[in-house]
């Protein structure tokens, strides 16, 4: 008994003896880190961002978390892209590739140039096993650009394993910049950082007592997502810049099943999404889904129990966005009492905001974009419609603002003309625009549901 | 101060109002005071539809001589924030009570800068007189939520005085030096000082002679939203005087199915001209479309672009915003049923459901994670269009709990949760 106990921590000992010491290992995976900085360039401000991203290969590119850049910034405005490496004030140039609609990472990479030195994270020998309850696992932070990006030791141990849907841990205390790699003891790579989660504190100052707060620490995160979840995706950077091809399905508002309703459904420990809202023509509309089904399975895999009970919504998601436009998905619904099989053809995701064509009229005061499909979503037309602008963007203190109208009205009409097309906008704004002998001009918006006619006094 | 107004003070009386209310889950019965002034010798009491509503218990009249005696609601309308009581006679009669009744003065006839006189209970101080101007005597003061919900202020002006006018003053009488009650004190701007409005005279009088008959005012409804020209005159190629701009349409309305589109200017209402350049020019034009019996024939009038056309709408009956409410205790769980102007709002496309108000932490509504403002539309199978239905699958739990399947949307996202005994 004693004897056998020896040799397993012999051989404990052998592998830990194989690792190099951790501040080697450190100062070596060093150069799969960057902290990356640009510019999100809007009508009247600029906004600087620094995140963290992690080298992928040796062409010089660099993956960012997903929250990076909000959904809505088109491409164009995002500007003068800079890497900085740990401890440095030197950057490199780089350029957008992308977000990838999967993994919601961004893709940067670096000129040429400014590659040398960096070594992709794929280099450090992968964890051939999910770490364990308890394992030390360590990564890295960078301070701010004001302190050079200077690098720093993290290291935790693992306190839980989730589903989130991908294998998740979260460790006792923070262990890396979300965006950074973690590493296991042994120095093999454990996973991606991602943003940490939010932690209930209560609040207690002169005027407040016990007020409860949620703080989430933007620098550090104690929240992994493992290599076996990340290394199989690296090749996914974007063909273009806009991200595509994105798969499409076409139904919206999915809810998850709460399991108190599998169990009265008698589906035991079936999970499901409740689909709300299917739009006209779209694929899902076109399989025969319907509003109020449950969605059981897919590809003839049952749609797993997830803690909490809505990860299974971004479960279903992740399920369509890994496959591509034109593929067959065969799902498993629960429509009323019955069980429906139905085949579906996935189709081509609708132009996105951040895709959307708009100008900005300077003299005016305001940014008008092209009404898009999930438009006539928000708005509940039917989809399809292309009637009208939206308002992108109202400078404050404009002759429109002054007028009233706000972001995200739908202009219907412009001086009594009603607006059939982007192009038409443009042409009758730029009009009024260049028109210097103008008084004012009246547009037709709809907000919520009701109409107003604005009157815009120029001058 | 004159016999008149002597007079007059002997017909204010003091409200104290108990009431159901259904916000947080639960029946409770909560307390109000408010004012009122006595307009008629078989004791109808003119108040405020925010002082006492349909949803009263216990209503309390103290007259002048500081008796207290029971009141019972006749009529109710909150458009213009109206209601009548009539004081319990029998009870007076048994107990050798009396009380004065209050004159009506004419409202039309005010003149801006003329001294008026607040009578009421503020803030409880019973038999509070202030004394101000009229402010303005044609305010224009829509609120589609003012009173304790319902929409105020559609059909009528109101006068603007600055007499103090504070909570409880609402109900009682604004007074002219001779003690003619002009109107009725209705509220004031929060924050503000001295703005406070009232009912014209006008208005209240024929809203409690009709309150009186039928205990509620019955208004044609056609769905139309308008909004003050106000010099679009020219944009519109308008001439002068003439003119109302359509602001919104509510869909499924009367006008919407008659054609009428937002954008579009009304010149002509049954034939007859209209002119809304100002705000305080709307609620008279409103009011004529009100005052139409349910069902009639609308001709309205319309520019559009370059073109005139006549498009032809029948008015229905005119409903409230806020649905009948209930409380189901068991489930701690109370509801308003889905309205149309509801459905209007919330971009919901039809009226199906109820809207939770509210849940009682720990009860089982609660517990299954319905929250306020989810709409319930259906519980086990069937859809709830009524809420009688409602009321009927609860009684049905009440005999045998057990667990129910209910689909409840929010922001149009459909959800089921389980409601366990």
């Amino acid at each position: 008994m004693s004897c056998i106990r020896h040799s397993i921590l012999a051989f404990l000992l052998a592998v830990t003896a194989a690792a190099a010491p951790l501040p080697e290992q450190f100062n070596e995976r060093l150069k799969s880190v960057v902290a990356v900085e640009f510019f999100i360039q809007a009508e009247t401000e600029r906004q600087p961002v620094t995140v963290l991203g992690t080298v992928i290969d040796d062409a010089g590119t660099v993956i960012l978390p997903g929250a990076a850049i909000m959904p809505n910034v088109a491409p164009a405005q995002l500007r003068d892209f800079k890497v900085y490496r740990p401890g440095s004030s030197e950057s490199s140039v780089a350029v957008y590739l992308g977000q990838d609609a999967f993994t919601g990472w961004h893709f940067v990479r670096l000129e040429e140039k400014g590659r040398a030195g960096l070594v992709p994270v794929t280099h450090w020998r992968a964890a051939q096993a999910d770490p364990a309850l308890s394992d030390e696992l360590w990564g890295i932070g960078l301070r701010n650009k004001d302190e050079d990006f200077q690098p720093y030791f993290l290291s935790s141990r693992v306190a839980m394993m989730m589903k989130l849907p991908q294998k998740t841990v979260v460790l006792g205390t923070d262990v890396a910049g979300p965006g950074l790699p973690v590493f296991n003891t042994a120095g093999e790579f454990a996973g991606l950082a991602q943003p940490s989660f939010g932690q209930n504190f209560l609040m207690f100052s002169r005027n407040q007592r016990g007020n409860p707060v949620v703080l989430v620490n933007v620098e550090e995160s104690s929240v992994v997502l493992l290599a076996s979840e990340v290394l199989p995706y690296l090749g996914r950077v974007p063909k273009s810049v806009t991200g595509r091809p994105i798969a499409w399905f076409g139904a919206y508002g999915l809810q998850p099943m709460d399991p108190e309703v599998a169990k009265l459904l008698k589906l035991g420990n079936q999970s499901g999404v409740v689909v709300s809202d299917i739009m006209k023509s779209s694929p899902a509309d076109e399989s025969g889904l319907q509003e109020r089904d449950i969605v059981l399975a897919i590809d003839g895999q049952p749609l797993p129990r997830l803690k909490p009970d809505r990860v299974v919504v971004s479960y279903f998601g992740q399920e369509i966005l890994r496959r591509q436009p034109g593929d067959t998905v065969n799902l498993s619904v629960l429509r009323g009492t019955t069980r429906v099989e139905l085949k579906l053809k996935l189709g081509d995701e609708p132009k996105l905001v951040r895709e959307a064509d708009r100008h900005y009229f300077e003299k005016l005061g305001f940014t008008v974009r092209e009404f898009l499909y999930n438009d006539s979503i928000l708005h509940r037309t039917s989809p399809g419609t292309t009637e009208g602008v939206m308002v992108h963007f109202v400078k404050p203190g404009s002759a429109v603002a002054t007028a009233g109208l706000r972001p995200d009205d739908w202009v219907r009409e412009i001086d009594g003309a009603p607006i059939k097309a982007y192009v038409q906008a443009l042409e009758k704004l730029s009009t009024i625009e260049a028109d210097k002998t103008r008084a004012e001009f009246v547009l037709l918006v709809s907000r919520a549901g009701e109409t107003q006619v604005l009157r815009v006094k120029l001058n | 101060m004159s016999r008149g107004f002597n007079r007059l003070l002997d017909a204010v009386v003091r409200i104290d109002v108990r009431e159901i209310e259904f916000n947080d889950g639960a029946k409770r019965i909560t307390g109000g005071v408010g004012s009122g002034v006595i307009i008629s010798n078989d004791g109808l009491v003119l108040t405020n539809a925010h002082v006492v509503s349909p949803q009263a218990v216990e209503i309390s009249v103290t007259l002048a001589s500081l008796e207290r005696v029971n009141a019972k609601l006749v009529g109710w309308d909150h458009w213009t924030d109206l209601a009548l009581l009539r004081i319990d006679l029998d009870a007076l009669k048994r107990r050798k009570l009396s009380f004065a009744t209050a004159d009506f003065g004419d409202s039309d006839d005010l003149f801006v800068g003329q001294t008026v006189f607040a009578v009421g209970t503020p803030h409880g101080l019973t038999r509070t007189v202030t004394r101000g101007i009229i402010s303005n005597n044609n305010r224009y003061f829509e609120d589609s939520r003012g009173v304790n919900g319902y929409e105020t202020g559609a059909f009528n002006t109101w006068l603007q005085t600055d007499a103090a006018i504070n909570p409880g003053n609402s109900g009682g009488p604004l007074v002219t030096e001779d003690g003619k009650v002009v109107g009725i004190n209705s509220r004031g701007y929060v924050g503000a000082d001295n703005l406070g409005f009232a009912i014209p005279a006008k208005v209240a009088r024929t809203v409690a002679a009709t309150l009186v008959k039928a205990g509620a005012v019955t208004r044609s409804y056609g769905g139309i939203g308008f909004r003050e020209l106000q010099d679009l005159e020219s944009f519109y190629a308008l001439s002068a005087n003439t003119g109302v701009l359509v602001a919104n349409v509510d869909v499924g309305s009367p006008a919407a199915k008659a054609g009428l589109r937002a954008g579009d200017v009304v010149l002509t209402l049954n034939g007859r001209k209209v002119d809304g350049r100002f705000p305080e020019q709307l609620p008279p034009i409103q009011q004529s479309i009100a005052s139409l019996p349910v069902g009639s024939a609308l001709k309205v009038g319309v520019k559009r672009g370059d073109q005139v056309v006549e498009l032809l709408a029948v008015t229905e009956k005119l409903e409230s915003r806020v649905g009948e409410e209930w409380a189901f205790e068991k489930w701690g769980l109370t509801v308003r049923k889905v309205s149309r102007a509801y459905a209007r709002e919330n971009q919901l496309p039809e009226t199906t459901g109820v809207v939770v108000l509210g849940v009682q932490p720990g009860y089982p509504a609660a517990e299954a994670g319905l929250a306020r403002g989810d709409i319930i539309t259906k519980v086990g199978s069937k859809t709830i269009a009524e809420l009688a239905q409602f009321k009927t699958l609860y009684e049905a739990y009440e005999a045998a709990p057990e667990a129910q399947l209910v689909e409840a949307q929010r922001n149009r996202r459909i959800s089921l949760y389980v409601i366990k005994p």
